[in-house]
């Protein structure tokens, strides 16, 4: 009898340590993923399709200094940073910097005439029903966000930027 | 130093430490006094099944638990812990975008920023709530595997000839000389207390009677109800277990459920009011809404479902017209009328072209806000589709831009070419509004072209638009189920336990001397009418009050 009885007592108590544990840490685990999203957190994943078709990913660019802006054509900011972050990227691509800039799910003819405008050579991706937009909780354009190597985010600029405060933030983002 | 403790009765039978009446013969194993007081009869005197002299650290784990006075401190403390998530909203309870760290600093100043700052703004999804959540199912589950066991052992080898002391100290007791045939006469009570329900059990002159044993596992069904419950509780925190969400589609529109392998399509959505004669006199003139509806299809997706370079494939698995309280349900998915936004929007148009000369009409051609196709053939003419606005400006440069993404004021232009056009085609202006054709005199813009073709739409069935967007909520709780099995659980325990009383009848006759004790587990008075009643059946009259032994709720 006393053995069986100790067996209970460890298996009900190993029980409760998993399922406790289990539901304890899982509340300690959704505090962090809780709420907007701040610097350090690791931003969400998304697929999208650049203009030629192809699906990116954030993924795709795992170990490499991520530039990802959110812009739409009928926001002046985001219009005047466009050609901008294309001298940035001229600048820094051989470093590695990679920019993505997602369009606020415009229609096709706008977004490829605007880029033929500006001419511009980093990817451009387009988000679909706002999907991308809504994960990364954007509440005004543009919203910049800066993703560091390690996948973690070193800053989010909400706004516009002028051209000094994308380099400088840049070349914080490529450790130089 | 160890000190055993003698635990053996008289009768000669080995009690475990902690018993309080013997476990054979029932004898009150006080050692220090001798007291004729009524006894204590919980658990029927048995020792708890984790009482030990030397205990481990398992035990002492296990000791913790399994005492009710910690079960009842844990209650209280989560009781007290709860009414501290009530003071503000909490987080969940808002919708969209919303960010608590500002939020309750605004709304409620210093003590809303420390009450952002304590997580009490998630009261119930902190550790610590959940942990003394956790603890209390482990109480729960150690008291009563503690107590049921032992006690359902002392029910199933009950003594029929008890100890003399036990009879006289129970709360209810009769003592009368027999001159009759003692086995007779237990005989004849026995067929009484037959007749009111109880099972009858005899050893000579000795007899015990007992009915609705049951009612003493009622609390033990509502704790395994209670674990049930609280398990339930805990499995919403799985994922894909528990989902509540907001979406908005405006009529005909197809959207994705978020983290979900579903689409729903809004086909129609349909608000209605009172009308004024269907109002009282109060409310006359105010718009009271009758009925919200939208006409939905749930769609899954098959194939290509998270491949964005393909469109995904749909299959139609459910179509019911959303009302207020009846959601669409799919595989335990709701979807419920939450609100609605009246504004239309505009999609299509079908326009024709009008060559203005001869009066001849090309068309209609599909035009929709979005996406539309870049070239388009019209009998002699070709549109070539060269820029799209959807909410037409002229910019601080004096170039035309668009100040949104919603079709509110759409432009398009188009480069045309055809008879008695320039060959490398003419650009024409088309704004298919007829608020912004007048605000942006699409004429004077279009100058030479206006005069030999026009694109204009003819009848309001050339436009498509959707009148309304619906918004629903969209809820999935799995663990729903469980909660209602608990619950179902829970409360037959607790009808076993309240409506039904235990009550067992103990007599021995020696030489004799009758001694008649009697326990219930509640009801007392019950108990000793019941009692009375059998012994006037054969002959001896008492006042049921005279049965009374005295002792706390008797």
């Amino acid at each position: 009898m006393g053995k069986s009885r100790k067996t209970v007592q460890i298996v009900i108590l190993l029980a409760v340590l998993i399922i406790g544990g289990y539901a304890i840490g899982s509340t300690l685990f959704a505090a962090d993923n809780k709420g907007p999203l701040k610097e350090g957190d690791k931003p969400p994943a998304f697929e999208l399709l650049d203009l030629e078709g192809n699906a990116r990913q954030l993924s795709d660019y795992e170990g490499k200094a991520v530039v990802v802006n959110f812009w739409g054509t009928f926001c002046p900011p985001c219009v005047k940073e466009m050609p901008e972050f294309e001298r940035q990227y001229a600048k820094w691509k051989d470093q590695g910097l990679v920019i993505l800039a997602i369009n606020l799910s415009e229609d096709t003819l706008t977004v490829n005439n605007f880029v033929r405008r500006f001419d511009l050579n980093y990817p451009i991706l387009r988000d679909v029903n706002r999907k991308t937009e809504r994960s990364y909780g954007l509440k005004s354009y543009p919203t910049t966000f800066f993703i560091n190597p390690d996948g973690t985010l070193m800053e989010i600029k909400v706004g516009g930027m002028t051209e000094v405060e994308i380099d400088e933030r840049i070349e914080r983002l490529l450790k130089l | 130093m160890l000190v055993v403790e003698n635990t053996k009765c008289e009768c000669g039978h080995q009690n475990a430490i902690g018993t309080v009446l013997c476990e054979n013969c029932g004898k009150p194993l006080e050692h220090n006094e001798v007291s004729d007081l009524p006894l204590e009869m919980r658990y029927d005197g048995v020792a708890r099944r984790s009482q030990k002299s030397n205990p481990n650290y398992i035990d002492r784990i296990w000791n913790f638990f399994s005492s009710v006075k910690i079960a009842i401190y844990l209650i209280v403390l989560t009781f007290l812990t709860a009414m501290l998530g009530t003071i503000y909203p909490q987080e969940n309870t808002f919708i969209n975008n919303f960010d608590p760290s500002v939020y309750y600093e605004q709304t409620y100043g210093l003590p809303g920023k420390l009450y952002y700052l304590l997580g009490l703004s998630h009261t119930y999804e902190t550790w610590w709530f959940i942990g003394l959540l956790v603890m209390i199912g482990t109480s729960l589950v150690i008291c009563s595997l503690d107590r049921v066991l032992p006690l359902y052992r002392a029910l199933s080898k009950q003594q029929i000839r008890k100890h003399l002391q036990f009879i006289h100290r129970q709360k209810t007791v009769y003592k009368q000389t027999i001159a009759l045939d003692e086995e007779k006469w237990v005989q004849e009570f026995g067929t009484q207390l037959k007749r009111k329900g109880y099972r009858i059990h005899r050893d000579g002159s000795a007899l015990l009677a007992e009915k609705n044993r049951f009612s003493r596992w009622g609390p033990y069904i509502n704790h395994i109800g209670l674990i049930l419950f609280l398990l339930a509780i805990l499995a919403r925190s799985i994922p894909s277990w528990q989902m509540d969400s907001y979406i908005t589609i405006p009529d005909g529109d197809t959207i994705q459920i978020a983290d979900t392998n579903y689409f729903v399509k809004n086909e129609k959505f349909t608000v209605e009011f009172y009308t004024d004669d269907e109002l009282p006199e109060q409310l006359k003139g105010t718009a009271r809404a009758k009925l919200f509806e939208t006409k939905a299809v749930l769609y899954e997706c098959v194939s290509n479902c998270s491949d964005q370079t393909r469109k995904p494939e749909l299959v139609e698995v459910k179509r019911h017209n959303i009302i207020v309280n009846e959601p669409l349900t799919y595989k335990g998915l709701k979807l419920y009328q939450f609100d609605f936004d009246t504004t239309p929007r505009l999609n299509a148009v079908h326009p024709i072209l009008v060559d203005k000369k001869t009066g001849e009409k090309y068309g209609p051609f599909d035009l929709p806000m979005k996406d539309s196709a870049l070239q388009h053939k019209l009998g002699p003419y070709t549109l070539d589709l060269y820029a799209n606005y959807m909410e037409f400006a002229i910019g601080d440069n004096g170039e035309p831009t668009t100040l949104s993404r919603d079709p509110i004021a759409p432009a398009f232009v188009f480069t045309v070419k055809g008879p008695g056009l320039e060959p490398e085609g003419e650009p024409y202006m088309y704004f298919p509004m007829q608020k912004d054709k007048v605000k942006f005199s699409q004429d004077v813009i279009n100058h030479a072209v206006a005069d030999k073709i026009e694109i204009r739409v003819d009848g309001m069935e050339n436009v498509d638009f959707s009148e309304a967007s619906t918004y629903l909520n969209v809820r999935m709780d799995r663990a729903l189920p469980y909660v209602w099995v608990g619950a179902a659980f829970s409360m037959i325990g607790l009808l076993m336990g309240s409506y039904w009383q235990h009550r067992r009848i103990w007599l021995r006759i020696d030489e004799g001397e009758l001694s008649l004790g009697a326990h219930t587990n509640k009801n007392w008075y019950g108990m000793r009418s019941e009692v009375a009643g059998a012994l006037q059946k054969i002959g001896i009259t008492v006042d049921p009050k005279s049965l009374d032994n005295g002792g706390n709720n008797a």
